[in-house]
């Protein structure tokens, strides 16, 4: 048994450090921010020329066929340097395109998105907030060897730039899923303004969008698979944004004086920053154990995901929050770049589940 | 990273599961002679010293393999072997810091059982601030004379031996007075009175100290050294049962599930109720999180890494968890979580223990208040982790001030 990252997952984490320092620093992001798109098409084609759009993607489909540990590390990265990007929501479509898709959905979609060529997101959410797939709303009907999709889907990360739409819908019996691309006739995709504007989300609606029967996923389990996947995805980044708050308030707390010493020095600070890297830490073993979990099909995958999705989110809030603590007014100025790992710690907590969802998840497994 | 199991310790875990459920007794054992025989069968099957070197009696067992007995013992609800503190780490102190002499005389009886043992740190006036301690151990040519009071002694009432920390000098920095020593329980000087606590049990005890000798032989290390020894000591009493404990943990969940199926509110079962479901989706997570930290830490000390001051974030960790467990466990069961005689079988917290030892709620609740104290309090753990692990600035503290 070991924990630990292999000698190739450590020399990812920090070129990805490396690069993210020096490419993507806060006032990049703060750039982003007011950009219109919300993210640069340069920094993603640098991203498809590291390989990291195509890690967990197979070979042929030009990918390294990596796993979701990987993926993981490269998100926590991305959450530390609150990056704009819908790299979470383009990797998770194409790797459900990559594991229930057919041959012709993933010759479409696969090279397109490890060669940077393509974004992707999924739409999980509807107008009520409830993530039980019985109560997707949006229907899917059979017409004349064509699929119209009817409703509306809230929420979707990325959509103003994604060329394909993971869209569930009620298809007879079960819950289907559809990869949409927004051209399609009556898609209409709706940009909404939020907190983070480094998490760009949209309105997309489908007023009878007529898709071809072959956009369904034809094998069943996708939704199920997104959730997790998601869910881990976004927990990896809520730990990469709750890390460097963590960071920020630790280095603040050595020089900050107040009555003649260093804050640090005080223990109602020190107590704090010390509950905080707890918090940090059980993140990561529960980020890192669903990541590895899922990857190897292990019995506890699912409920990892979940734990894991249920404990970052609580965790990375309040380290967040605290890192403002510690660091008093400044913390409280826009100008001063903790906000932007905090809201992006705070978007991410209703996305792929809530921790409220995932926690009715965890008893559905473990309490029966 | 790769969290499966090797073979051949998946291996070792079959065969530890087949050995305890042939040999847990499956009544309470009651006496002390019982529970010494308890302990020689567990040592005779090889499950007591695991991690000792096996030049002194151990098995040289990977943390793993250690893991892996503590856990199945867990499992099976067996009783602990009763020279626990001797095992756990004053045998490995004198393995590490004792003479030829005193290895050759205290080992084996420690792993045997022979002799059990007790620690002897913790005084009324010295909790967190342990090197303030008071208890005298004077030079008198052939032997020390100790005079002193310790507390929070844990088997005191049924230990042989004890390992000591008294001052030997007091005129030098507190941390550089203190000295190391093995004390002969059994001698007219030491007096041990059990010490009842809130649970209602007397687990620990207060030992008195009057005119008690102290052989030369006896000194562990040097004179002065033993701030130092002690801090190996407490090293060893972190982080070791880890996976163990979650895994009670789990079980205690499982009764807390069957409880909260039978007991009903508003005409249904507890567990269709929605705060309740929330609650325990909540504490089943954290629970989980110690688990994988558990195994992260395993992890580490597999590989031959120590976990160094990053230890006191596991103690934090699962100290102040257990806390919120039995609260929540207690929140959702409500009355029945109290009675500890007399209530539903259907609510009690271990009704099939195969040691006959019947558990209740409101012990499990109350024992827990003492793990964020015992070892290094909570705070005592943030502040080693702010200074030694974030590298915060020490606080001006009054006693480092005057030395």
């Amino acid at each position: 048994m070991d924990f630990s990252f292999s000698a190739d997952q450590q020399l990812l984490k920090n070129s990805a450090r490396a690069f993210l320092d020096e490419h993507v620093k806060p006032a990049h992001v703060r750039a982003l921010w007011d950009d219109p798109r919300g993210e640069s098409d340069t920094l993603w084609k640098e991203m498809a020329q590291l390989g990291w759009l195509g890690l967990a993607l197979p070979e042929d489909a030009g990918g390294s066929a990596l796993g979701l540990v990987e993926t993981a590390i490269l998100q926590e990265e991305l959450g530390r340097a609150a990056c704009p990007s819908p790299y979470l929501p383009t990797v998770l479509a194409a790797m459900a395109i990559d594991r229930f898709g057919t041959a012709a959905q993933k010759s479409r979609w696969l090279p397109a998105v490890a060669g940077g060529g393509a974004r992707a997101t999924v739409a999980l959410m509807e107008r009520e907030l409830d993530w039980d797939a019985r109560s997707i709303q949006t229907r899917a009907d059979e017409s004349g060897g064509k699929v119209v999709l009817t409703g509306v889907k809230q929420f979707v990360p990325w959509a103003h730039v994604a060329d394909v739409i993971l869209v569930p819908a009620a298809a007879g019996a079960a819950p289907a899923v559809f990869a949409v691309e927004p051209s399609a006739p009556g898609v209409s995709v709706t940009p909404l303004t939020s907190m983070d504007p480094g998490l760009r989300l949209s309105t997309v609606t489908l007023d009878g969008a007529t898709v071809p029967a072959e956009a369904r996923l034809p094998s069943s389990g996708a939704l199920e698979f997104l959730l997790q996947r998601g869910a881990v995805g976004a927990a990896a980044e809520m730990l990469g944004a709750a890390r460097r708050c963590l960071d920020m308030a630790v280095d603040y707390a050595k020089v900050r004086e107040q009555f003649g010493q260093p804050i640090g020095s005080f223990q109602a600070i020190r107590h704090k920053c010390a509950d905080m890297l707890l918090d940090v830490e059980n993140s990561f073993s529960a980020v890192y154990y669903a990541a590895w979990a899922l990857a190897n099909d292990a019995e506890d995958g699912p409920l990892a995901a979940s734990v894991a999705k249920a404990y970052v989110s609580d965790a990375s809030r309040k380290v967040c929050g605290d890192a403002i603590q510690v660091h008093g007014g400044i913390g409280f100025t826009w100008e001063y770049d903790l906000h932007l790992y905090f809201k992006r710690a705070k978007a991410l907590e209703p996305l792929y589940g809530d921790a409220d969802h995932h926690r009715e998840l965890i008893v559905r497994r473990v309490a029966r | 990273m790769d969290l499966n199991l090797s073979p051949e310790d998946r291996a070792f875990r079959e065969r530890t599961r087949t050995w305890l459920e042939a040999n847990v007794p499956r009544t309470e054992l009651k006496t002390l002679e019982e529970r010494r025989a308890w302990h020689r069968r567990m040592f005779d099957a090889g499950y007591v010293g695991l991690g000792w070197p096996k030049e002194y009696g151990g098995q040289g067992a990977s943390p793993m393999k250690m893991a892996i007995v503590a856990d199945e013992m867990a499992r099976a609800n067996a009783p602990a072997p009763i020279n626990g503190l001797g095992i756990g780490f004053i045998g490995p102190t004198i393995i590490i810091h004792g003479t030829d002499a005193q290895k050759q005389r205290y080992l084996k009886k420690i792993l045997s059982a022979e002799e059990i043992w007790c620690q002897l740190y913790s005084e009324p006036n010295s909790g967190s601030d342990l090197a303030s301690l008071r208890t005298r151990a004077e030079d008198r040519g052939d032997h020390f004379l100790v005079n002193g009071q310790k507390i929070w002694t844990s088997g005191g009432h049924i230990s042989d031996w004890g390992i000591l920390l008294a001052r030997t000098d007091p005129h030098v920095a507190k941390h550089k007075g203190i000295s190391c020593f093995l004390l002969n329980m059994r001698q007219p000087g030491v007096e041990v009175r059990p010490l009842k606590q809130i649970t209602g049990s007397a687990e620990f005890n207060e030992v008195f100290m009057t005119n008690a000798r102290v052989e030369k032989s006896d000194l562990i290390g040097r004179l002065g050294q033993g701030w130092e020894i002690a801090q190996t000591t407490l090293g060893f009493e972190r982080g070791g049962n880890s996976i163990a404990r979650v895994t009670r943990y789990a079980s205690a969940f499982d009764r807390l599930v069957e409880a909260a199926k039978k007991l009903k509110r508003g005409g249904k079962p507890l567990l269709e109720d929605p705060v309740v479901r929330a609650k325990l989706g909540r504490v089943y997570a954290e629970m989980e999180v110690q688990r994988y930290a558990a195994l992260r830490v395993l992890s580490m000390l597999q590989k031959g890494d120590s976990p160094g001051a990053a230890s006191s974030i596991t103690k934090l960790s699962y100290s102040e968890f257990e806390k919120r467990y039995y609260e929540l466990c207690l929140e959702i069961l409500g009355p029945y979580g109290q009675v500890t005689d007399g209530g539903l079988e259907e609510s009690s917290l271990d009704v099939d223990s195969s040691s006959g030892v019947r558990s209740s709620w409101a012990y499990a609740f109350l024992w827990a208040r003492a793990g964020t104290i015992y070892s290094g309090s909570s705070e005592i753990q943030k502040n080693v982790i702010g200074e030694r692990v974030l590298g915060l600035p020490k606080e001006i503290r009054a006693d480092r001030v005057k030395a």
